[in-house]
């Protein structure tokens, strides 16, 4: 067996003496024995190759693998090595044909997985950053990466199927069906008339009118444009209904694909509970830590989380004793701060409905104060964004949470906020180009949309969501140049209480991740009416990625409060769903219930973006169309939904048995440490008893 | 590309790349780490394997080492007399244990044998005290050491015998969705 040679050779060389005295303990205590890698005395230590041995008898798993997981010195490991490929001629040949093809595709995966990473972005920074500042700082840029990427890939879609094919069809091709309506709705000019002054051009830069309007950016430059070959046809509006709906989903299963990875290890670990000192002494001291500034802040950081459970403890030792009148007096503040945040929430909503309304009233003003008015929107959403959370956080302070708890309901305060003002935002601007929903009234009646201030409406939304995310970069710049830097050289060179007490900035990762999946929404949203927006946010993301890590390095110290790293990604990935969802609402009412402008863009002759679907439908071959509808009709889906549930059943009772193993496996093992303690005082008191007889 | 070096024989970057987590150029590369600590007793040509230890006081000052504070632990685990002089195959072995890939049974395993300071393979009270202090290096007061100490051994403790054994350990850090990450030295 090849068992035995090993555990003779690791008895020869090394040599241990038993904690406990007769003989007995030897037999039922020698699957405990190892070779240890110290030659001095040593108790009955825990067996730690003998599980790996079991593996390689069965051969199943491929040798090499449990080779390089085994915990035994290089020597033994190369004698092992050794042995098993002198056994090899024993195994048959299919079987050796078999390793050798596994070893080869496993050598293959490594090299390729070498190859990408010289593709990966951004690695060594990411190293750097997280040796630096720990983990949770890292994530954020991790989150950062993942959405560069995301929006390229998007960007690249939308070039190959949309924008592409219109800069190469433009002249070429023919309109789908000739344009029909009433011709007050068919205007549209965007070129503005008369002597330009030149700093207009830079004023249409920034808001998107002028020049920019009527260009590739905006969804008035697209055509109703078929091209019809001998063997190939090309349907402008339909690849660009399409592509759209598909940069939805891609961004959807992405973003689940990420959540797998980070649910995975979430679920496996279950909720961490406060308190966890165990996990906190053991395994929270970054062994990647470089740096002698990196090292005493991990132990700064530390030294702090064990402070904050320990004061979490006594907080929940004193929560237990308050009174009746004392928890009555607790909850009602607590109550009445809720609503107070729900005010202030509410009172920013009524400031963003109030600022849109009236800068789309006026919007035709010219120069400066006309580029105020045009963004004046987006100051009253940044505004809100900053203001309420501070103001949040004071009154968090004031309800008393627990410390992770203030943390959790903060972020779920901002998250409101930011998601539901670009919402207002929208809703105000529907409510103008619908009439509020009225569509057969007053001026919507001519058009069902209000053509006398939207002459092309997707454009004017488009140019909301350009402007939202250019004014939202230059903030972020702005903020950057004209406070922390200033900060820092303050802090550094003056010091006296006043600085000390301020401090140098510190980088708070949940407010970056709320604009970042606040950035991200805003370009989900303004995606069906700007197709380059993927591109510009594409664009202003690697610019902010290279101004955050300036500014992290020069100006930031790391917090204090770090965020665990693996929760994390998953809370900003959920969150950034919610965005999503936002986008999805925008496009489907978009696309199904708003009439599309007359006077521009591809779908100005249809009744609605949809209706292009059905009708290009019509024109497939009739197999290709009675499989469509198979696959739509109800004989089809409604067996796909039954094996779908039972297929989610499947997996949720999979996993409440893998929970139930575990708990009772666990129940198992203490019983057994008991047994051992029982059995060992039952030994201990024989052995006495014999020598006294004795 | 690489048959050009003559620092290994072919065989010898095999059985390496069957026993650790490397690839063949980031053994060279460790080589080249390792021959720097020490360059006058580090011979460049590892053909006829000699018998070369490097004293853990050259191993420690490495920057990936220098800062941490179980730096003399980590030497000591890994070395084969105990006091901590690596050959280059634990040096190897070292950083194999603890590489990106390498896997979580395999860093529960050695993150025990580190933090098990007496070698008894248990981790008692005394053990979890200098890990304590080695990690917040005397901010807390030793009451609240104590305290911690008690409330660590309280949460992982299963079977009772108030010091964690092996399998107290492995439960503990299943739960730690940090430690993967955590316990990961960048070479």
């Amino acid at each position: 067996m090849a068992r035995s040679p090993q555990r003779q050779s690791s008895r020869e060389e090394y040599d241990y003496t038993e904690e406990y005295g007769s003989h007995s303990d030897q037999q039922s205590l020698r699957l405990r024995r190892v070779p240890s890698r110290v030659s001095n005395q040593n108790p009955p230590q825990f067996d730690w190759s003998s599980p790996h041995e079991e593996e390689d008898e069965e051969g199943s798993s491929g040798p090499p693998r449990d080779l390089r997981a085994t915990p035994l010195p290089m020597a033994l490991k190369r004698a092992m090595r050794q042995i098993q490929q002198m056994r090899v001629p024993v195994v048959s040949s299919r079987e050796s044909w078999k390793r050798k093809k596994a070893k080869s595709l496993r050598k293959l995966k490594e090299s390729g997985r070498g190859f990408l990473s010289f593709f990966s972005l951004w690695s060594k920074t990411l190293q750097k950053i997280g040796g630096n500042f720990g983990g949770g700082v890292q994530s954020y840029f991790l989150f950062l990466r993942f959405l560069v990427v995301l929006n390229f890939v998007s960007f690249l879609l939308i070039a190959g199927f949309v924008l592409i094919p219109s800069i190469v069809f433009r002249s070429v091709g023919s309109k789908l069906i000739n344009s029909t309506g009433p011709e007050a709705c068919m205007e549209y000019d965007p070129n503005p008339q008369g002597l330009v002054v030149f700093y207009n051009y830079f004023l249409d830069l920034l808001s998107g009118t002028g020049f920019m309007e009527y260009s590739y950016l905006f969804y008035g430059y697209y055509n109703n444009t078929m091209v019809e070959d001998v063997n190939f046809s090309y349907n402008i509006p339909l690849a660009y209904l399409l592509t759209a709906v598909f940069y939805f989903i891609f961004c959807l299963i992405c973003i689940i694909v990420r959540m797998g990875t980070a649910a995975r290890v979430v679920v496996a670990t279950g909720v961490s509970t406060v308190g966890n000192y165990s996990m906190i002494a053991f395994t929270s001291w970054d062994y990647g830590c470089l740096g002698d500034r990196a090292t005493k802040l991990k132990q700064k950081n530390i030294h702090y989380g064990l402070q904050v459970d320990l004061e979490e403890e006594s907080m929940k030792k004193r929560a237990a004793t308050l009174t009746l009148l004392q928890k009555i007096v607790l909850y009602s503040l607590r109550v009445s701060m809720c609503v107070l945040s729900l005010g202030l929430i509410i009172a920013a909503f009524f400031g963003i409905f109030k600022a849109t309304e009236f800068s789309q009233k006026n919007s035709l003003q010219g120069g400066i104060l006309g580029l105020f008015f045009e963004y004046l929107p987006s100051i009253v959403i940044t505004a809100g964004n900053f203001v309420v959370p501070l103001l949040c956080d004071q009154i968090a302070l004031i309800e008393r949470y627990a410390p992770s708890n203030t943390v959790i309901v903060a972020l779920l305060r901002s998250v409101f906020l930011r998601l539901v003002s670009l919402g207002v935002l929208l809703f105000t601007l529907w409510g103008q180009i619908t009439c509020d929903g009225a569509e057969n009234t007053g001026d919507c009646k001519l058009c069902q949309y209000n053509h006398l201030i939207y002459q092309c409406w997707e454009t004017r939304v488009g140019q909301e969501m350009y402007k939202l995310t250019l004014f939202d970069f230059l903030i972020n710049i702005a903020v950057l140049i004209l406070v922390e830097f200033p900060r820092r050289m303050v802090v550094d060179n003056w010091s006296n209480k006043l600085t000390q007490w301020v401090g140098r900035q510190e980088f708070v990762v949940s407010a970056n991740v709320l604009g970042l999946v606040y950035g991200q929404t805003v370009v989900w949203t303004g995606a069906l009416f700007c197709p380059l927006l993927p591109l510009i946010n594409t664009l202003k993301f690697i610019l902010l990625f290279y101004f955050k890590k300036i500014t992290l390095f020069y100006n930031c110290r790391p917090a204090l409060k770090t965020f665990r790293s693996t929760t994390s990604t998953f809370f900003f990935l959920v969150v950034l769903l919610f965005g999503w969802g936002l986008g999805t609402v925008v496009i489907i009412y978009s696309v199904a219930e708003i009439r599309p402008s007359m006077g521009c863009g591809p779908f100005s002759v249809f009744p609605s973006m949809w209706s292009i679907v059905p009708m290009s439908f019509q024109k497939l071959s009739i197999t290709s169309q009675e499989f469509l509808f198979f696959i739509g009709s109800q004989s089809f889906s409604i067996p796909l939904f039954a094996l779908s549930c039972v297929v989610m059943c499947y997996f949720v009772a999979l996993a409440s048995v893998y929970g139930k193993s575990v708990a009772l496996l666990r129940a198992q093992l203490k019983l057994e440490g008991r047994d051992k303690q029982f059995l060992v005082k039952q030994i201990e008191m024989l052995s006495q008893s014999q020598h006294i007889l004795n | 590309m690489g048959n050009k070096q003559t620092t290994f024989t072919d065989e010898q970057l095999e059985a390496f790349q069957d026993c650790t987590f490397f690839t063949r150029k980031e053994i060279l590369r460790l080589h080249g780490r390792y021959r720097e600590l020490a360059p006058h007793l580090v011979p460049l040509d590892y053909t006829n394997s000699p018998d070369i230890r490097v004293p853990p006081t050259l191993i420690v000052t490495m920057p990936e080492l220098k800062e941490n504070p179980f730096r003399d632990r980590i030497v000591e685990t890994f070395s084969e007399d105990g006091l901590g002089n690596l050959s280059f195959n634990d040096f190897v072995d070292m950083f194999s244990a603890f590489c990106e890939t390498s896997p979580r049974e395999l860093k529960t395993i050695y993150a025990f044998k580190i933090y098990d300071f007496n070698r008894d393979s248990f981790i008692c009270k005394e053990d979890l005290r200098r890990t304590l202090n080695k990690l917040t290096k005397g901010e807390l007061t030793p009451e609240e050491v104590s305290l911690v100490c008690d409330k660590s051994i309280e949460e992982a403790d299963l079977d009772g015998d108030h010091k964690l054994s092996f399998t107290d350990f492995e439960n503990m850090v299943s739960k730690a969705p940090d430690f993967l990450s955590n316990f990961h030295i960048r070479i």
